[in-house]
């Protein structure tokens, strides 16, 4: 699977041009007009969407004008790797959700590292161990900012 | 000369124990985050800025202008040892410091770079002692709509100046001024673009922008580049860093004039990278030994670094002059100063000098001190870097989203970073600058109330923007820049080919302009 760079551009902007309106509708919710007391709330944020839509169409027929449709802007592989790496970080962010930052973290480090960069488990255990230690010593003892524990660690009496 | 006794004064608050240990824990964070692509000095501030949040103002501020610095040379160390700039700003270092170390000459590349470098900052410093005052001293009259017109140049200046697409520009910055009016509006109380969602009504912190797009928007982009260390090594001896030195002052007129171009492009919202380019490109031109360029020539290491150094320390002076950072990096150091609580501008003179000759006197120690570790802990970062890249990403990867985590404690800023991740990811890989979004975040707010106000003012008239000669010289100077690149391109339109070419390659160095290069775009 072959994503050209024209591809990406048009979807990008699409994107953007979308999130203009998004603004736009916004803003006329909170009104756009010039109220008794000066601009209403939604004065700012109006012209502020009507730029992005602006300049999102500017784009697209930039993109359209210099039609360098040969170039690619991600092919199999290039997803492959992005997503090999992406995916795993969602599931980082959804564990923390879950069982708090400092036990996600160390189960990530520990199969990213033992199955993304092929090292041997023993080794991908001693990264996801001392890397967890560092930053509980740091934030928890150092810096006391409390990250998120997780019913696990309260469980033991660690909050 | 009060300039120089409130120095003197910023000295007694600076050289104090406490703080000078801060300067070398910054710096080295710094380092460590300069030499790691993926880490940026944006997004490293931004992780370091909620733990600071408990500090003092003077020894926060001194960690992170310090970690600035740090990142700064930091990123100097991997483009010449592995070809891999650490930062956007050291991409044209790669161009000479590469062949350089090949050739077997890896110990004088990196002393030439850390010493012009370390003068860069130097005259970047000095150039904001003498002015800074000065140009606070001129704010103070200005009213809203003066104001205004500031946020307007400094925003059309990224337009004019950043060349690549205008338009890209306009959306990059405007979906950060969006973002910015996400949540309750300072003046009506209303909820703006919250959708009657709970979590936006907040507001997003810009925080969480930065993390995302320099940080996971990057990581993804080096990951999926694949990028290996196959380092030169370096030895470091002594007597070889001393030579390098003492042959410093021969480039003397690169010296002058990237310091010049440095100055210039962190002053105005140009920024280190655009600075770096474009050092390098007139240093191409205006050497004798210009056409040498690339195959490892010493002044083709000293233009960029002295630029590169110059503008990132520059940057500082409209942050704290004006409250107009000149940087990505000013922009979240600025938002950090007003999360403790001061507010950026002429006013922090006069309600904190403390503070304001604290930071300026600790720019001089945090670059030397800088210098002295840089070279200290090239061995080191060498030997660190020979990890591979696929255990490193995850670690740094953690950091982010810890770092996210810690500006407010919520795991919805997680959910979010990750969502910038991706729009830093596609930014980045179809060239949208991302340093206008973080800037248009920062300001946001303060650019609309300014303006709000001053329509306030004159009944909903525009002529306000026009009022007196200072605003409107500053409005149509905007204006000019705004219109700069439909100039640019009629001018290349219809000039003939020969004259053409220097223009092209001074726009195209231009063209870097805050536009933040991905890591790893180096190696042609």
């Amino acid at each position: 699977m072959v994503i050209s760079r024209n591809a990406a551009e048009f979807v990008v902007a699409f994107v953007t041009g979308g999130l203009g309106a998004l603004v736009c509708y916004s803003a006329l919710q909170n009104g756009v007009a010039w109220g008794a007391s000066g601009p209403e709330p939604g004065y700012f944020p109006f012209y502020v969407g009507c730029l992005i839509i602006l300049g999102s169409a500017g784009t697209a027929v930039q993109a359209l004008w210099r039609s360098g449709a040969a170039e690619v802007f991600a092919d199999g592989h290039n997803i492959r790797t992005v997503a090999a790496f992406f995916v795993p970080l969602v599931v980082l962010v959804a564990l923390c959700q879950w069982l708090g930052l400092y036990i996600a973290m160390a189960l990530y480090l520990f199969f990213a590292t033992w199955l993304g960069a092929k090292l041997r488990p023993f080794n991908a255990f001693l990264v996801a161990a001392i890397t967890t230690a560092a930053n509980f010593v740091i934030f928890e003892i150092l810096f006391t900012v409390p990250l998120l524990k997780g019913p696990v660690l309260e469980y033991f009496g660690i909050y | 000369m009060g300039n120089f006794g409130q120095l003197m004064d910023g000295f007694a608050v600076a050289l104090t124990t406490h703080h000078v240990l801060i300067m070398i824990a910054g710096v080295l964070l710094g380092l460590v985050v300069g030499v790691l692509p993926g880490l940026g000095a944006p997004n490293g501030v931004s992780l370091l800025l909620p733990l600071t949040f408990g500090m003092d103002p003077i020894a926060a501020i001194i960690l992170l202008t310090s970690m600035y610095w740090g990142a700064l040379f930091g990123g100097s160390t991997t483009s010449i040892l592995f070809n891999i700039p650490g930062e956007p700003s050291s991409v044209a270092t790669t161009f000479d410091g590469y062949p350089m170390a090949r050739k077997g000459e890896a110990v004088r590349a990196l002393t030439l770079a850390f010493g012009s470098a370390g003068i860069g900052a130097m005259t970047g410093v000095i150039v904001i002692t003498l002015l800074s005052g000065w140009v606070a001293q001129f704010a103070l009259r200005f009213g809203a709509a003066e104001y205004f017109a500031v946020y307007f140049m400094a925003f059309a200046s990224f337009i004019g100046m950043s060349g690549g697409s205008p338009f890209k520009t306009l959306v990059s910055m405007m979906l950060g001024f969006a973002c910015a009016t996400i949540g309750m509006d300072t003046i009506s109380g209303e909820s703006r673009l919250t959708f009657d969602w709970d979590p936006l009504i907040g507001g997003v912190s810009f925080l969480i922008a930065v993390i995302g797009l320099f940080g996971l928007g990057e990581l993804l982009i080096t990951m999926e580049e694949g990028v290996k260390f196959e380092g030169v090594k370096a030895r470091l001896s002594m007597t070889e860093i001393f030579r390098t030195l003492a042959e410093l002052p021969r480039y003397w007129a690169t010296l002058i004039r990237s310091a010049a171009i440095g100055c210039w492009m962190g002053i105005t919202p140009g920024g280190p990278t655009a600075a770096s380019f474009m050092s390098y490109a007139l240093g191409r031109r205006f050497s004798k030994r210009g056409s040498k360029f690339g195959t490892g020539e010493p002044e083709g290491v000293v233009a960029p670094e002295t630029a590169d150094h110059s503008a990132g320390s520059c940057a500082l002076l409209p942050m704290l002059a004006l409250g107009i950072p000149g940087s990505a990096t000013a922009a979240v150091m600025m938002g950090g100063l007003m999360i403790w609580g001061l507010s950026p501008g002429p006013m922090l003179f006069t309600t904190r000098p403390d503070f304001v000759w604290g930071l300026i006197a600790s720019m001089y120690l945090g670059n030397v001190i800088a210098v002295v570790l840089v070279l200290a802990t090239v061995p080191l970062f060498a030997y660190v870097l020979r990890a591979p890249f696929k255990v490193v990403g995850p670690i740094i990867a953690v950091v982010c989203v810890i770092g996210a985590y810690t500006v407010a404690n919520h795991m919805f800023d997680v959910w979010l970073a990750l969502v910038f991740g991706v729009l830093g990811y596609a930014f980045k890989k179809l060239n949208y600058p991302l340093a206008p979004f973080v800037l248009a975040m920062v300001l946001g707010d303060k650019a609309e109330d300014a303006f709000r106000q001053a329509l306030l003012t004159s009944d909903g008239s525009a002529s306000i923007f026009f009022a007196n000669g200072l605003v409107a010289t500053m409005m149509g100077l905007g204006i000019l820049l705004l219109l700069l690149p439909a100039i640019s391109y009629v001018h290349r339109r219809f000039k003939p080919d020969g004259a053409r070419e220097g223009v092209v390659s001074v726009v195209a160095a231009a063209r870097y302009d805050g536009r933040d290069a991905p890591a790893t775009t180096a190696g042609q």
